[in-house]
């Protein structure tokens, strides 16, 4: 409770009278991150990347090893009930973050990735035949497309792939032709990880359901700082990573509609996933224990919890509010050199801008920054559908989270002009 | 860095050496699917041309590999090429290379650009072992 204390005595009144001034010293979360301890100055811009992890985060994995370290579920000793009851009680977290209902509906995975490929193989697959299609968008990181793509040419399906708009908008009527009575699945992020832009997820999945059909929503993005409630949304599949959300690499979760979970089959076979194992044949766990094959990272799932409990105890409409004002006076402020150009302009943008320096090439961008003391993402962001749309090759992108300020993005902007003009000299 | 980039880096970006495209000739892709960088290097007997896009280092650095080898036989080439992508890995400078191959090799302690460096010369040496 000490933190939303904190968002109402400094930031929260900050963005009530709209004079967003958060910077380094009147920040409430930096201190919460001890990298910046280490790194006083680091002006961290990579947060679509992965965020930092704050100091709960870490000590919760120290804990684990130094007082609670023990296999789970099949330990009739203290320490092993006891680490099998922090790791089910996660499961409960997650089921609450999601407003999911009962935790028999998440499972964990290794991240965003392998749930959108448990998703594809242990549900879409089964699903599919010849002439069926599932339909995504260029706007997809690769994480979201490939598995589609690989599913689809298996099982001489089509993916049908919506365009973007020039400005980096999904266009509901364009996607609204793509889906057919043949098409088995959409999957669609809620923020694109490249452009920014926060896709209509609930008007999304209304329109697939018209059709009957199933939606998976890539919310890497998006978990961290938006309410995702999966009833409300109603979506099919949900799916993000624990370390874009102040989690530990390694950890993902997979939300799985309660109808669907009969239709999961498992993922991959060993210890743990079974009901009973014979010579002669096996039968499998149920979902979620289907896809937990040998021992999970258990202190990093623990510690996944503790990420959930820190961003409960934020005020994230205040969070919200404060990566647009970044994104808004990010974007103004790039906009003001000449040099420089911002790549798309959706309608509604989260705190992700990606731009390109003119005559300067992204990667040379980065390493300049970086002497700066500026972290910056370059290259293709594992989107090259979306880039060649756009026809850019490759983009600086600029991320921003809770411990970010307008005085970073002014030091970004110095840093820029102090390479144009370097560049320029020679 | 900036003393490298103004040395050596930024000269060799803005006028890279033989950058045009003669796709007649033996042609050799060089391209990082990490960040778009591509390049062709257009081999013959005489001249060696290249064109693509990339960062100002990979472009330098595929300036330099170009002068550096035309003239030289394919084993030469080969046995360059693999000299200074092991010095580049090492970070060790040494007589045997050309000054701004030198400079090159010191931008290992950039870490990050090392692909950016070695990219057209693994991809050459690689097309060239292959084609044995």
């Amino acid at each position: 409770m000490k933190i939303k204390e904190r968002n109402n005595e400094t930031y929260g009144k900050v963005v009530k009278s709209r004079r967003i001034k958060v910077t380094l010293l009147d920040n409430p979360y930096r201190s919460d991150f001890p990298i910046f301890k280490r790194y006083p100055r680091l002006a961290y811009l990579d947060n679509a990347a992965t965020t930092q992890r704050p100091k709960q985060v870490i000590d919760a994995i120290t804990q684990f090893y130094s007082e609670e370290n023990a296999n789970i579920h099949r330990g009739i000793y203290d320490l092993s009930n006891h680490a099998t009851s922090k790791y089910e009680s996660v499961r409960k977290t997650v089921a609450d973050f999601l407003g999911a209902g009962s935790a028999t509906t998440i499972g964990f995975t290794k991240g965003t990735t392998e749930s959108i490929n448990v998703v594809a193989r242990s549900f879409a697959q089964n699903q599919l035949k010849a002439g069926d299609n599932i339909v995504t968008t260029t706007m997809e990181h690769h994480a979201n497309f490939l598995p589609w793509q690989v599913i689809c040419e298996e099982n001489e399906a089509e993916l049908r792939v919506v365009e973007v708009s020039d400005r980096g908008d999904l266009v509901l009527e364009k996607l609204q032709e793509k889906l057919s009575d043949k098409t088995k699945l959409l999957a669609i992020n809620h923020i694109s990880n490249t452009l920014g832009t926060i896709n209509q997820v609930k008007a999304i999945i209304d329109l697939a359901h018209e059709k009957n059909v199933p939606v998976l929503i890539d919310a890497a993005q998006s978990a961290a700082y938006y309410d995702l409630d999966v009833q409300e949304l109603d979506c099919d599949f949900l799916v993000f990573s624990g370390h874009k959300i102040f989690g530990p690499f390694g950890t993902g979760v997979l939300f799985v509609k309660e109808q669907h979970i009969p239709e999961m089959r498992p993922y991959n076979y060993g210890g743990g996933m079974i009901k009973q194992v014979a010579v002669e044949g096996s039968s499998f766990a149920t979902f979620p224990h289907n896809l937990e094959a040998g021992t999970p990272s258990i202190a990093d799932i623990i510690a996944l919890g503790a990420a959930i409990g820190y961003i409960n105890d934020l005020d994230k409409e205040a969070i919200r509010n404060q990566l647009k004002e970044l994104a808004t006076y990010g974007a103004a402020k790039l906009t003001e050199i000449p040099e420089v150009e911002i790549v798309g302009s959706p309608q509604e943008r989260s705190g992700i801008i990606s731009f390109t320096v003119q005559d300067i090439h992204p990667h040379d961008v980065a390493s300049f920054l970086n002497k700066d003391e500026i972290a910056v993402r370059a290259g293709m962001h594992c989107t090259q559908p979306l880039l060649h749309q756009l026809n850019v090759p490759s983009t600086v992108r600029a991320s921003f989270s809770i411990y970010n300020s307008i005085e970073e993005i002014d030091r970004l902007y110095d840093s820029l002009i102090g390479l144009i003009e370097f560049w320029k000299d020679e | 860095m900036q003393s490298l980039y103004k040395q050596l880096i930024l000269p060799e970006n803005k006028s890279p050496y033989h950058f045009e495209k003669k796709e007649e000739f033996e042609t050799v892709d060089a391209y990082n699917p990490m960040c778009g960088d591509k390049y062709s290097l257009y081999l013959s007997a005489e001249e060696v041309h290249f064109h693509g896009i990339g960062c100002a280092i990979s472009k330098a650095s595929t300036s330099l590999l170009i002068k550096e080898i035309e003239g030289k036989s394919k084993e030469e080439v080969v046995a360059f090429c693999k000299d200074f992508v092991e010095a580049v890995d090492k970070g060790e400078t040494s007589r045997k290379f050309s000054e701004p191959l030198n400079v090159l090799i010191s931008l290992k302690a950039f870490e990050g650009r090392v692909d950016c460096i070695q990219l057209s010369w693994k991809a050459l040496l690689a097309h060239l072992e292959n084609s044995k």
